[in-house]
Parts: structure tokens; C-alpha cells; sequence
């Protein structure tokens, strides 16, 4: 059974496994590795990100993990229920400030002075936390995020399509002002305040038991940076959410979620209660989009209420439809491609800034491209301080590509990267016969 | 079976580029790499053994000096990191404050730089977002031959604060663009030097000169406080509060924190109908213009001034509430201003500005990037006479009690002791403004005749006012969120 | 001076009725011309355009350069009609040079048309207005790079001058939004009533029987485009010559978001109504307006800025009760 046909099917487990044929098991295993080996440094396989990112590639990639595991809930949302939310940034942001609110500074329940009673004596002012480990906090935040998610549903129920997607866009809103509200949970609107580091502690002692915030040898055999430390953690969590997504998407509810988006009203009369379904399909997204949230939160240090702005939501939305919507390899490529595409970008016209002076074949490219701001030199990049004309900086320019993208994709390929990866392997299948 | 080659195929075609491209990059990093590796021990351990080590390689070239990361010992140059907001709400004024850093090391290096070291400034824009910030400092900071040594601005207080226990933890010395009064908190850890007056000091000042106008002009004073959400509003606010405090002012309304949003008519409603004589603001431009013109439309009669930043020449000289400023606002700020005569450190700016830049306009911000040039070179020259460019030196040198930076009158004198008190900047500058001087022209137009005018005309200059003077800080007057 | 003509009068209750009153129209006003461009291109098009705000803004950015710098968007050359600098526009200058302005954002959304939406006919509604968001975000730079923070001064002939109703303060550009409003939505209204707008209204019934009826429905989507571009410029050019933040410059902090708060406008009116955005338009900033005048005594409980939100809380009351607004078309469910 081992290399038959590919596509036959023998039964329905067979139909439903997470990897159908020992070469998609043998490539997870590989791919598993090399993610590994890359974390470690390895010569030649670490070369690959630090081209495209340069020396410091491990910090776009750790925090595009967070991301990508809060993408897995839209998808859910988006791809598998067909429910269009833009509201993903305002279930982030529950359950950033629930890993805040418990695992926030100090070891008892601070007093929460509000703001501004008393001008001038601000000595007072507190921000409410608990000091509680990271494995209190971590599930508490997907689970207050996902109860937020069903205190909402009932609204969302009622309301279909585009009409959905205003509204969560109302959420986000809603939810920075309440990010202004309450500043004894949120920080300063501007600065926000600091989070939880990823320490994993048993309970408030000192030291934790594992360290996340230092440099340090784990296991007495390898020395790990701080980076390589929090890459590897991210990276585990979101390999435990990829299976615990996979495995849902593959069972009843998963089914069960799909004919909803196919056809609601069909789902209906077929047996699948469509309420309870929606409301579930509201709930797991949002506890993927709290975990995420949090730990995004928890890897940065510090946070401010404008961070969870509605531009945090359309990156999701751009996440899966650039990824491919309603498959979670889709999902992991759109993430890795929407959040590290600019840091490319960025990375490679630094490089190119460089060629100017270099005089080699990439010179005239350069020369066309750059612009340093002086008089008489042309070009639509500007890598001075000061923008003559219209000319942009390689920021707001990797905004213009990013919307360009968005548009090219949905045009061209609305199956997103999942759909060039399925061509291109058709293609060798088939090869060298067209048919 | 056949899929399987395929893809063996692939994969090792893939590796076999990314051979070539990471090889590539090795080869043209190599040179400095190896210095680094041999100073790995020195730099890391901290300042104390960083004199004895490292100077294996540095030694042929330029005498004993230790280094770890940011500086090139064989080409003898310092590299400096600018984390600055390029492209986001605060663009034009932080593109003209990095064109003046720029300017002052392109100065400092033709001149010979000093001991025959050069500063490369690495500028990396953040868009003011805190995460874009973040991801610049991680790069700026790396501990590689492509670090810096320093960063010598860090826009806006959202993005230091993001970065600087890292930065305390990393040795990396970073002067703010934010004059918020937290920086010494030691939720910030020790690696933030912050520069000049801050929001705080700055409206004691700022309201009790108002106080003496409005007397003068035969009015009671009775303040209103305006402010942002936020440390900067709040800073304002708290300083503006105690001044009141301290002078017998009565504070009629408090509206810290209560501009939020695009609609002010709450604000704007309560401030017309506090009977208030004095205002003081710690707001954005907009913002100011917003509530500023509504209010004096509604019949609001006060005099006005606020914190630096809140007013901008070049959104309110054009503006239709011109002549209602140059009427009732005074501009406040902690610095000279373009041209203001008699300062040998703006002699000195204008000259290189001038030559430099001859593109941009006249602006009222090149002193605060020359000011953060100043105390970088008086950083950096400690440290080579000291013959320790590390990292960890710079912010020993920062903490040591004797080390002070002369502004040359661009800014009050500046050391800063371990005692908060004695540290603080007690001093600020006040301005009339006056839009029918407004004359905004190009560096590259100016002479001593007409050196152009941001439409401020200099009242006091270096103002103590008695609050300031005698206020005893045991901290800063906000403290930070933890 | 101003304060010189009110003698620092002391605002009664009933002037802070009508001054509120003043600016729940004004506001109303550009409410309801952005939200017009929204429904105009929803009714035609079946695209809930997200890339409003960019577009409106480029609508305002126009009309900068046109008046205040001279010249013409990424062109060299100069503009005749421009004042000459230093000095403001007149009245009917000023009016022509919005025209041009007008005229150039509908240029834009015919371009967007062509290159990015018509491809995209007979996809599901969700990609197409994923489309625009694209646009949106592609765009948005270019505006933000050229407003810079100072913003860009519209050169409006009125300035901040206003009138004195009785204590009430009433600026002149209240007054100018109203009329401007007026004038666009009866225009609209009598558009739906020519032949073209009989044909835009056919489509939006029935695309493939329009067609069977040898309307062009590619020239339908076309003119629906450039007319909703055009409306929102107009909303946003309106928007920053009132003086809702004074001074009359379009700005960098205000004017991307303006079209995001037009979205409970159109949810509570219905996204296809011409009608519901006027009343959804007039009800939201009413509210709003109200909200922020004299909710404003309990700012420190409410959170400041809680006027920005009072929109949003509408709508979302208004779509538990009526789930496709006040005058939205129903879907018909079919299994």
C-alpha cells in the first residue's frame, strides 16, 4: 500500500488522515527537521533565512509564529465556516490582556488606580495583575477569548456575508476604546504596558524552571541564545495547534463546518444545526486568536491598545486568501509570506543600498532603483532622509507591494500559494504527459 | 517513486543555491567577522575586563583601544544606529532632526573625526510602530559586526519604552527623541539617557510665566490643563498641575487625558465654559489647532501656551487661526530655534547646514538633531581617550557623575549625577509667535541678512521659573506602567 | 478679530442647541456623500468598497495640489486656473477647481475599475471586496507620503470664518457642507431617473437579464465606479473644509479613517439604498454630535473619545433588530 496510485482511496480513515502516503509523512519529517536544524544555526540550511532576512532572520521568524498561530483560527473562521470576520484583532487583543491581567506585574492582585482621579499623584497608579505562570495564563487567554467569541455570536448570527464583516470591524473599534478605558489594563494608550515573559515557572518562584529570557544550555549539551530559545518554544506551540486544528478539521465538527460554508441553509435541513455550529466556529477561532494574541503580546514585552487595530485584522484576511483559504499548509504559507515578505523587502534593498558603491552588475539596478534624496538622482525608492517628489521609502513601499499583491492574487490565483503549490505538483505528477 | 527523485532533486538543487548565495555573504563578511570573534570575551563579560582584552587586533592600527561591537578597528570607524519614525505621523519632523545628525557626523568626520576615528550613522526607519521599532533595535543591536556601538535616537516614547530593558540588558545606550520624564525609572533600566527639559519641568515653567502675562494684562489667572491620553499628555499635565499647586492657581479644568479621538466638542465645550484665563496643552498640532480655533471662535479669552511639540509652525503659521496665535499662544521649548543670534553652537549649525543641505527648508529641529550629535562625539571621545569603545563603556561613561555634554547654548548644559534632583533640566524657552514674520525658505537661500524666521520671536531664554527652581523631585513626575 | 465681534458672549443653553444642531447636518453631510459613493458602487457593482477611505483621500490630495500647489497629480505641468501663491482662490475658482478634482478621482475609479474589478465579475462578493482592501492599502502610502504631518491646506475662500446666530457660532463651512450635500444627493436622485441610471438600476436588479436587454453592463460598472469615487472625494474634500478639525487642510490623522466611520452609515441604511445612506447618514452623526456635546460631563466614566464609538454602538443595535438596515434589501435564502 506503501506508493500505490496517489488520490486512491481504500477507506474513509484512509480519506482522513492528516498525511495519506508515507511520502507526505516522510516530507513532514524532513521539513520538521530542517525547521529544527535552521533554529540551531546549522551551516548551509540556517544560509537559506539569513539571505533573504539577513544575520538577524531568527526575530521576523519568531514573531511571525505567534501570527501564524492566530491565523489558524481565521482560517477556521473564514476558510472552513465561511464566516468573514475582520474582528480577529479585537479577539487578539481579549486574550493578550487576559495573559496580562493574570500573569501581569507583581505576586498579588495590584490596586487599580484609575488614571486620572487625582492629577498629580500618580504614585498610586497600578496596573491589575496576578503574577501567574505562563501555564495559567496561556489557556485562560484562549479561553476568555473564546467565551468573548460566543458572547458575540449571537449578533454575528444574525447578520450574513458583508454585513458580518462591518460589523466585527465595529468590534475593533470598539475594543480600542476600551484599550483607552481602562488603562489600569491596558497601559498608557501610546506606550501600553509590559506582558508576562515566556518564563515557564511552577508557580511565583524566582528563577523559572525553564528559562525563556536568557541565554542558557539546555539539557548540559547545547547552548541556545534567547532567540533560538523563544524560536523553539513558538515553534512547538504552534506545531501542537497545526495537529490540534488538523485533527479538527478532518473530524465531524470540521465536516460539520464545512457544509455550512458550502451552503448554510442546505447544512440545515441536512441536520447540522446551523447556530450551534456558527457559535462553535466563533469560538475556536477566537481561542486560536487569544493563544496568539497572548503569546505575540508575551514575545514582545510590551504592547500598547493601538497595536490591535483593525490593519492587524485584514493581515489575517490577507493570511488566507495569499495562503489559500480553507487548508492550514495554505494558512502557514499565506503567514509566512504576508509577515515576512517586508522584511525581504527591507533586507534586500539594504543590500542593494550597498551595490551602489560596489560597482558590480547590480549597480545600474541600483542606481535606477535608489534615490539617496540629492538633486539629479531619479529613482522611485528613497533610502535618504528626506523624500523629494513623490518617492517613498522601501516601508511604504512594501505597504503599496503588499496591496498590490492582495489584488494580484485574488485575480490570478484565488486558490493563493496552496493552489501554485497543487499546480506545480499535478504538474510533476503528470509529467512529461499534459493529461 | 518517480515524485520522490523529483523532489530529491529539488531539495538539493534548493540547497545547493542557497549555498552559493550564503557563501557569498560569508566571504564578504569575513574580514571584520574574524576581529569579532577574538573580542567575543572582552565585550561580553562587561566594562571591567573590557580594557585588558581585545586589543590584539586593534593594536597594529590604533593604539589600546578594547571594542566590541559597532566599530570598525581596522578601518578605525563607529557605527551609530538612528531608530527614527521616517514615514509615519511624526515624518517631516524627524526626516529634518536625522538630516541634522547627518549633517553633524558628515562635519565631524571631515574635519578628521577625532584620534583619526569616523562615526557612520545606520539610519533604519520604524514608521513609528511598535513592533517595526522593535525589530530595527534587534538589528541595530545584534552583537555582530553589523551592530552599532550606539543608537543615537530612538523616535517617540512608545518604541523606547519597548526596547529599553532589552536595551539595558544588551549595553546598548540609547538617547530618546521623547522628552517624557520617565526615562530614569527604573522599569527602563539604566541604558536611556534622556536629554533636556522634560514635558514636566517644562509646563512649570510654561504656566508660571503664563501666570505673570495674564496678570500683567489684567486678568485673574484661573488654568485649564489639557492633555493627551497617555505619558506624554500625562507628563504635561502633572507639571502643569503642580505649578498651579504651588503658585495658588486655581485649576478650572482638568482635561488630562480627555482628547481622544477626532471629536473634541467635549473638550472644547467644558474649556469654553470654565471661565478659564490660561490654558496649558500637551496635544498634537491637530489637535491643538482643533480645540485652539474652536474655542477662540466660541468666544474663549485666554492666553495659551503649551509643550514643545504641541505646536508646529508649519500647521498653524498657514493656517486661518494664524493671527489668533500670534495673538495668544506662546511657544515653549527647550532649545534655540533657527537663527536665534549670539549662540555659537547655531553659528556653527547654521554654517553646516547650510552647506550640506542647501535643499530643505529652514527648521526649527535641526537643533535637536546637532544637540543628539553633541553628546554622541562627547560620548564617543570619552570612551577613546579612555581607550574602550565597547558597549558596556558607553554606558559606564553616561553614569559617571563627572561626565557632562556643552550644548554650546544650543540647550542648557547637561550631566547627569545619580541623584534624579540633581540630574533634572530645570530650564525651558519661551516664545512670542508671530505670523507676519513667518518666512520659510530654503537653506540653501539663506544669508546673515535673511536668515528666514519659523515666526518665533525669543521672550526668555534659558527661564527658571521659581517652581522649577525649588521643586524637589524624589523621582519622575510620571511613573512608568510596569 | 472674532472674539473682538462675539465680546467673549458666554454660550446659552439654547445657542449650544442650535451650534450642535449645525454640526450633526454638517457632519451628516459628508456622511451621506461618502456613503452615497459606497451604495452608488454596492447597487451596481455588488462590491462593498473598502477602499473608500484611500479614495476619497486621493479625491482631497487632488484638490491640494490642484489649488495650493498649482500643479497637476504626477504630472509636470502647471496649473492656469491655480491662485497665485499666496493668495486664496475665489468662490467660483475655488468650485472649479473641486469640479477638476472631482473629475480626476473619477478617473481613478474608472482605472480601478478596469484593472482591478472587472476581472474579477462573478467571483463570490467576499473576494471582491477583499479586492478593495488591496487598493486600500496599495494606495494609502501615497496619500500618507504626501500629506505628510503638517497635512495639506485645502485654500478654502471662507477660511474659519463663521456667523453669529445669537451667541450660536455657526462656521460658514457648516453651511457650505449642507448645500454641497444637498446638491450631490438630489443629483443622485435625478441621475437614477436618465436613461443611464435606469440602466444602473436594471443591473443592479438583474445583471444577466440587463444584459439580455442589451444594456452594457461593463459601461454600467464603469460610470457606477467614477460616480462613487467622485461622491466619496466630494465627502472628504467637504469634510476638510468644514472646520471639524479647523483650519481647512486635509490631514494625515483624520482623513484614512473617515470611511471606516461611514461604514455604520450604510449598515444601518442598507447597502443598497440611496435612501437609507441620507437617513443613515443623518441619524449616525446626529448621535454622534449629540453623544459628544452633552454626554460630555461623564467623559471620565464613558472613556474619552467615546463620541468615535457611539456610531458602532448604533449599528449594532439597529442590526439586532433590522438585520439589513433601515431600507437594505433582504437576501432571499435558498437552499
Amino acid at each position: 500500500m506503501a506508493f500505490n496510485r496517489p488520490l486512491l482511496r481504500t477507506s474513509y480513515e484512509q480519506d482522513a488522515a492528516i498525511f495519506p502516503s508515507y511520502t507526505q509523512k516522510g516530507m513532514a519529517a524532513v521539513f520538521g527537521v530542517v525547521l529544527v536544524l535552521m533554529g540551531l544555526g546549522a551551516p548551509y540550511i540556517s544560509a537559506v533565512p539569513e539571505f533573504f532576512l539577513g544575520a538577524t532572520w531568527i526575530n521576523p521568524i519568531t514573531n511571525m509564529l505567534p501570527l501564524a498561530i492566530a491565523a489558524l483560527g481565521i482560517n477556521i473562521l473564514v476558510g472552513v465556516t465561511g464566516q468573514v470576520s475582520l474582528g480577529h484583532a479585537f479577539f487578539m487583543g481579549v486574550g493578550a490582556y487576559t495573559a496580562v491581567a493574570l500573569g501581569g506585574n507583581g505576586d498579588e492582585w495590584q490596586a487599580c488606580v484609575p488614571f486620572h482621579e487625582e492629577i498629580g499623584l500618580l504614585e498610586e497608579r497600578g496596573q491589575c495583575g496576578l503574577g501567574l505562570p505562563i501555564w495559567v495564563w496561556l489557556p485562560f487567554s484562549g479561553a476568555v477569548a473564546a467565551a468573548v467569541g460566543i458572547l458575540v455570536s449571537p449578533a454575528a448570527m444574525k447578520v450574513r456575508g458583508l454585513y458580518l464583516a462591518i460589523v466585527t470591524v465595529g468590534l475593533v473599534f470598539i475594543g480600542l476604546h476600551l484599550g483607552r478605558m481602562f488603562p489600569e489594563y491596558a497601559g498608557d494608550f501610546e506606550s501600553g504596558r509590559k506582558w508576562p515573559t515566556l518564563d515557564f515557572k511552577l508557580w511565583k518562584e524566582e528563577t523559572p524552571l525553564i528559562e525563556f529570557t536568557e541565554d542558557g544550555t539546555w539539557f548540559g549539551l547545547i547552548h541556545l541564545s534567547e532567540e533560538q530559545k523563544q524560536y523553539f518554544l513558538l515553534m512547538a506551540l504552534l506545531g501542537g495547534f497545526i495537529l490540534l486544528a488538523k485533527n479538527l478539521v478532518r473530524s465531524r465538527t470540521g465536516r460539520a463546518l464545512q457544509a455550512i460554508r458550502d451552503r448554510d441553509i442546505a447544512a440545515e435541513v441536512m441536520g447540522v444545526p446551523e447556530f450551534q455550529y456558527k457559535r462553535l466556529g466563533f469560538a475556536i477561532s477566537s481561542f486560536y486568536a487569544g493563544i496568539g494574541g497572548a503569546l505575540w503580546g508575551s514575545y514582545l514585552g510590551r504592547r500598547s491598545p493601538v497595536d490591535w487595530s483593525l490593519f492587524l485584522s485584514v493581515d489575517f484576511i490577507a493570511i488566507i486568501l495569499i495562503g489559500g483559504a480553507g487548508t492550514i499548509a495554505g494558512t502557514m504559507l499565506g503567514a509566512v509570506f504576508v509577515e515576512l515578505t517586508p522584511e525581504v523587502v527591507k533586507h534586500r534593498t539594504e543590500w542593494l543600498a550597498e551595490q551602489i558603491d560596489a560597482s558590480n552588475i547590480f549597480t545600474p539596478v541600483a542606481n535606477f532603483l535608489l534615490t539617496t534624496g540629492e538633486s539629479g538622482d531619479f529613482g522611485p525608492i528613497n533610502i535618504g532622509t528626506v523624500a523629494p517628489g513623490w518617492t517613498m521609502s522601501v516601508f511604504q513601499w512594501n505597504f503599496v507591494i503588499y496591496g498590490v499583491l492582495i489584488v494580484i492574487f485574488l485575480i490570478f490565483e484565488p486558490l493563493g500559494l496552496y493552489g501554485i503549490w497543487i499546480k506545480i505538483r499535478n504538474y510533476w505528477k503528470r509529467w512529461p504527459f499534459s493529461y | 517513486m518517480r515524485r520522490l527523485k523529483v523532489l530529491l532533486a529539488l531539495l538539493l538543487a534548493l540547497s545547493m543555491l542557497a549555498a552559493a548565495c550564503g557563501g557569498d555573504d560569508d566571504s564578504s563578511g569575513s574580514d571584520d567577522g574574524g576581529s569579532d570573534s577574538s573580542d567575543d570575551g572582552g565585550g561580553d563579560d562587561g566594562d571591567d575586563d573590557g580594557g585588558d582584552s581585545g586589543g590584539d587586533d586593534g593594536g597594529d592600527t590604533g593604539g589600546e583601544i578594547a571594542t566590541d561591537y559597532g566599530v570598525d578597528a581596522e578601518n578605525k570607524i563607529i557605527y551609530v544606529g538612528l531608530n527614527a519614525d521616517l514615514t509615519g505621523p511624526f515624518a517631516s519632523l524627524v526626516a529634518e532632526i536625522v538630516a541634522a545628525q547627518e549633517v553633524y557626523w558628515e562635519v565631524f568626520n571631515a574635519n578628521g573625526g577625532y584620534q583619526g576615528w569616523t562615526v557612520e550613522p545606520v539610519v533604519l526607519d520604524s514608521g513609528y510602530q511598535t513592533d517595526i521599532g522593535i525589530q530595527n533595535y534587534e538589528t541595530l543591536a545584534q552583537e555582530s559586526s553589523d551592530g552599532v556601538l550606539m543608537i543615537t535616537e530612538n523616535t517617540g516614547s512608545p518604541i523606547t519604552a519597548a526596547i529599553a530593558e532589552q536595551a539595558a540588558e544588551d549595553n546598548v545606550l540609547v538617547i530618546p527623541l521623547s522628552w517624557a520624564s520617565l526615562w530614569p525609572d527604573p522599569t527602563f533600566g539604566s541604558a536611556i539617557l534622556e536629554k533636556q527639559t522634560t514635558y514636566c519641568v517644562e509646563a512649570m515653567n510654561g504656566v508660571e510665566w503664563l501666570a505673570g502675562k495674564v496678570e500683567s494684562e489684567g486678568l485673574d489667572p484661573a488654568l485649564a490643563i489639557i492633555g493627551r491620553p497617555g505619558e506624554y499628555g500625562e507628563d504635561g499635565s502633572v507639571g502643569a498641575a503642580l505649578a498651579a499647586e504651588e503658585l495658588g492657581i486655581p485649576v478650572v479644568y482638568d482635561g488630562t487625558g480627555a482628547v481622544a479621538g477626532d471629536d473634541r466638542s467635549a473638550v472644547i465645550a467644558e474649556l469654553v465654559s470654565s471661565g478659564a484665563t490660561m490654558v496649558w496643552v500637551t496635544l498634537t498640532p491637530g489637535e491643538l489647532l482643533d480645540i485652539f480655533g474652536n474655542s477662540v471662535s466660541q468666544g474663549l479669552q485666554a492666553y495659551w501656551s503649551g509643550s514643545s511639540p504641541s505646536f508646529n509652525y508649519l500647521v498653524h503659521m498657514p493656517s486661518d487661526f494664524a493671527a489668533e496665535f500670534s495673538e495668544y499662544y506662546f511657544q515653549s521649548q527647550y532649545q534655540a530655534p533657527w537663527a536665534t543670534p549670539g549662540i555659537a553652537g547655531m553659528e556653527d549649525l547654521i554654517a553646516a547646514m547650510v552647506e550640506a543641505r542647501p535643499e530643505l527648508n529652514i527648521s526649527d529641529v535641526f537643533t535637536t538633531g546637532w544637540i543628539e550629535g553633541i553628546m554622541a562625539e562627547t560620548l564617543i571621545r570619552a570612551a577613546i581617550d579612555q581607550g574602550d569603545l565597547t558597549r558596556a563603556n558607553m554606558v559606564a561613561i553616561s553614569q559617571d557623575s563627572s561626565f557632562s555634554v556643552d550644548f554650546k547654548g544650543l540647550s542648557a548644559n547637561q550631566s547627569w549625577p545619580a541623584d534624579y534632583n540633581e540630574a533634572v533640566v530645570r530650564s525651558s524657552w519661551i516664545y512670542d509667535v508671530d505670523a507676519t514674520k513667518f518666512n520659510l525658505i530654503p537653506l540653501g537661500d539663506y544669508t546673515p541678512e535673511n536668515p528666514g524666521s519659523t515666526g518665533l520671536i525669543p521672550i526668555e531664554q534659558d527661564y527658571t521659573g521659581s517652581v522649577a527652581e525649588n521643586y524637589v523631585f524624589d523621582g519622575p513626575c510620571i511613573e512608568a506602567s510596569g | 478679530m472674532i472674539t473682538a465681534v462675539l465680546q467673549f458672549a458666554q454660550v446659552g443653553a439654547g445657542a449650544t442647541l442650535i451650534q450642535t444642531l449645525v454640526k450633526a447636518l454638517a457632519l451628516g453631510s459628508v456622511y451621506v456623500l461618502i456613503a452615497l459613493g459606497f451604495v452608488i458602487i454596492f447597487k451596481a457593482t455588488q462590491v462593498l468598497n473598502f477602499a473608500a477611505g484611500a479614495l476619497s483621500m486621493a479625491g482631497a490630495m487632488f484638490m491640494t495640489i490642484l489649488i495650493s500647489d498649482g500643479g497637476f497629480p504626477l504630472l509636470p505641468f502647471a496649473n492656469p486656473l491655480a491662485p497665485a501663491e499666496g493668495e486664496t482662490a475665489g468662490i467660483v475658482l475655488f468650485f472649479v477647481h473641486v469640479l477638476i478634482a472631482l473629475a480626476l478621482a473619477a478617473i481613478l475609479g474608472l482605472v480601478i475599475e478596469r484593472v482591478a474589478i472587472r476581472p474579477m465579475v462573478g467571483q463570490p462578493l467576499f473576494a471582491m471586496a477583499v479586492i478593495t482592501l488591496g487598493i486600500e492599502i496599495a494606495i494609502r502610502p501615497f496619500n500618507l507620503d504626501a500629506t505628510a504631518l503638517e497635512g495639506r491646506q485645502l485654500g478654502v475662500p471662507w477660511g474659519a470664518n463663521s456667523w453669529d446666530w445669537g451667541g450660536a457660532v455657526v462656521p460658514k463651512s457648516y453651511l457650505v457642507a449642507v448645500i454641497v450635500a444637498a446638491i450631490a444627493g438630489v443629483s443622485v436622485l435625478f441621475f437614477f431617473r436618465t436613461k443611464l441610471g435606469v440602466a444602473m438600476r436594471a443591473v443592479a436588479f438583474d445583471q444577466e437579464a440587463a444584459m439580455a436587454q442589451g444594456i452594457n453592463v461593463g459601461r454600467v460598472f464603469a460610470i457606477a465606479w467614477a460616480m462613487g469615487t467622485a461622491l466619496a472625494a466630494l465627502g472628504a474634500i467637504v469634510y476638510g473644509m468644514a472646520p471639524f478639525p479647523p483650519g481647512g487642510s486635509v490631514s494625515q490623522e483624520i482623513h484614512p479613517l473617515l470611511a471606516l466611520r461611514v461604514l455604520p452609515v450604510i449598515v444601518l441604511g442598507g447597502l443598497d439604498s440611496v435612501a437609507g445612506a441620507i437617513y443613515g447618514g443623518l441619524i449616525i452623526a446626529t448621535a454622534e454630535v449629540f453623544a459628544g456635546q452633552y454626554l460630555s460631563q461623564w467623559n471620565s466614566t464613558l472613556g474619552s473619545g467615546y463620541s468615535t464609538i457611539v456610531p458602532y454602538l448604533v449599528m449594532l443595535f439597529m442590526l439586532l433588530v433590522k438585520p439589513y438596515g433601515l431600507f437594505g434589501t433582504p437576501e432571499i435564502r435558498r437552499v
